[in-house]
């Protein structure tokens, strides 16, 4: 993999950036040695293109654009192996949730619009169902990815097990789950909320 | 009566796959929890707990919709009994942080529109049947051993971790599963790949890594003997059941591995009648298994 030059200068490090990472997430970036316990553990490795350990490098290294720009951060699976193992405590399924928030926020072209798609589709649902309808899920997902076929063969097989419901009930207090979404949005435009 | 046999009741949060793709799950857990003697009272009106995509990039609204869930369940009597690990994990998280940190209950509070109640203990059906009701009571329970069935007990990632949350058994070496299922008479290996990851919610966005990593799985639980795999996550069953075929065509491997809730063999050794424990939702039938054991 190619690898390039970074300068490291007052003006190249975004201290800021780790800053917000450490308030979001809880967790110190700053007590991490390097061991790489983490990504000798993550079953996700093989998919990033930086390791969980090298991740936490570039953060204290104020160089946040490289980890909001790559997939590393997208292909977390939130199994918590890292969090667990570290023996300095540094919770880093916490900080990839804290990062993985400040890329959807930047709102910028991510490399991993597919995962962002599928978390944006399950938190809809929730939204205008209030619990999951897996086959909208499933539908949507394949329509706005342009995936058209993928799974077909999936579908009429786990609607004959009765695995999969074509219709779907909404939940009786849609209202408060409406209400949550629109109070969470009034805290964060206060400036209340992360 | 003593005190160790008095009536255990329990409210009850089945999350949303329980009602969906994983209904085998919440049939079998109603149909165990009846044969026992357990109450199982669903929580009414319980919303999505918003699973991992909910926190990965809003841990506000996690923790919201998982308080709002919590202050539901104070209206339904006894501890409140999880199936899905997922789900479990999320109510459990939400306990956790939120006992530790003002400002964030505050916040939450405000979203919810209420008190966050966090009194009310969290358990897993692993630990409701080992602690609460206990193994001895399970094995004399037991109308139909398994005897005979080599089971891989599949953890997966959040019935243990993080270490400080869940506290369900160690969280490096955890044996609940095998002391569970051991209780009603099954044979169980020792195997590799007990708590990696099986891909998770990547099943949609990204499959091919659940084609890797869930393969591993089915790799590991293969070479160790096993008859079939027992896991407690609907997400985890979808990986390695649903996507088995496909596993099978992208490795040219052949695992014809059944992968079962643990209700789901736990009630067939209380007696539960086969019919009613969904093995026909199974993508991977498990029947020729149980005949050949004996076990229908």
């Amino acid at each position: 993999m190619k690898h390039s030059t970074m300068r490291l200068s007052i003006e190249t490090m975004n201290l800021d950036f780790v800053k917000k990472v450490e308030a979001l997430s809880g967790s110190s970036v700053r007590r991490c040695f390097q061991c790489g316990k983490c990504s000798a553990g993550c079953p996700m490795r093989s998919f990033m293109e930086h390791p969980p350990n090298r991740i936490v490098r570039f953060l204290q290294l104020g160089q946040y654009e490289r980890v909001l720009a790559g997939r590393s951060i997208w292909y977390c699976a939130s199994c918590e192996t890292c969090t667990t193992r570290c023996p300095n405590k540094v919770d880093l399924a916490a900080i990839m949730d804290a990062l993985r928030k400040c890329s959807w926020d930047a709102k910028g072209p991510s490399k991993e619009s597919y995962v962002q798609l599928a978390n944006r589709l399950f938190i809809d649902n929730i939204r205008t169902y209030g619990r999951q309808y897996e086959m909208r899920l499933a539908a949507v997902f394949n329509v706005k990815s342009g995936q058209f076929l993928k799974d077909l063969m999936l579908g009429p097989k786990l609607i004959t097990k009765g695995k999969l419901k074509v219709f779907h009930q909404k939940n009786k207090n849609l209202a408060e789950i409406e209400q949550i979404f629109k109070r969470i949005e009034e805290l964060r435009k206060k400036g209340e909320a992360p | 009566m003593t005190p160790a046999k008095k009536l255990l009741s329990y409210s009850y949060y089945p999350g949303c796959s329980l009602h969906a793709s994983a209904k085998e799950y919440d049939e079998s857990t109603r149909g165990l929890f009846k044969a026992l003697g357990i109450g199982l009272q669903e929580v009414p009106d319980w919303l999505c707990c918003g699973a991992t995509p909910a926190h990965n990039v809003d841990e506000l609204l996690s923790l919201s919709l998982c308080a709002k869930n919590l202050s539901l369940a104070e209206g339904v009597e006894g501890d409140l009994a999880v199936a899905c690990a997922a789900c479990f994990s999320r109510l459990k998280v939400t306990q956790h942080h939120l006992a530790d940190n003002e400002t964030k209950r505050k916040q939450v509070e405000y979203a919810i529109d209420g008190t966050v109640n966090l009194a009310k203990p969290v358990k897993h059906l692993l630990e409701i049947l080992a602690k609460d009701f206990g193994l001895d009571r399970l094995t004399e329970a037991v109308q139909k051993p398994l005897a005979g069935l080599k089971v891989a007990c599949y953890y997966g990632c959040l019935l243990t971790r993080p270490p400080e949350v869940p506290q369900l058994d160690c969280v490096e070496a955890p044996t609940i599963m095998e002391r569970v299922i051991g209780a009603v008479g099954a044979e169980t290996v020792g195997w590799s790949h007990r708590m990696e990851c099986c891909g998770a919610n990547f099943t949609l966005s990204r499959p091919g890594v659940v084609l890797k990593l869930s393969g591993s799985i089915l790799d590991s639980a293969k070479a160790a003997g096993a008859d079939c795999l027992m896991v407690a996550c609907p997400l985890c069953h979808g990986n390695l059941d649903i996507r088995q075929k496909e596993i099978e065509e992208a490795t040219g491997q052949r695992f014809g591995m059944p992968v079962f809730y643990m209700t789901q063999l736990l009630a067939l050794a209380v007696g539960v009648a086969p019919g009613k424990l969904g093995f026909d939702s199974m993508i991977v039938n498990p029947l020729p298994l149980l005949r050949e054991k004996q076990l229908l």
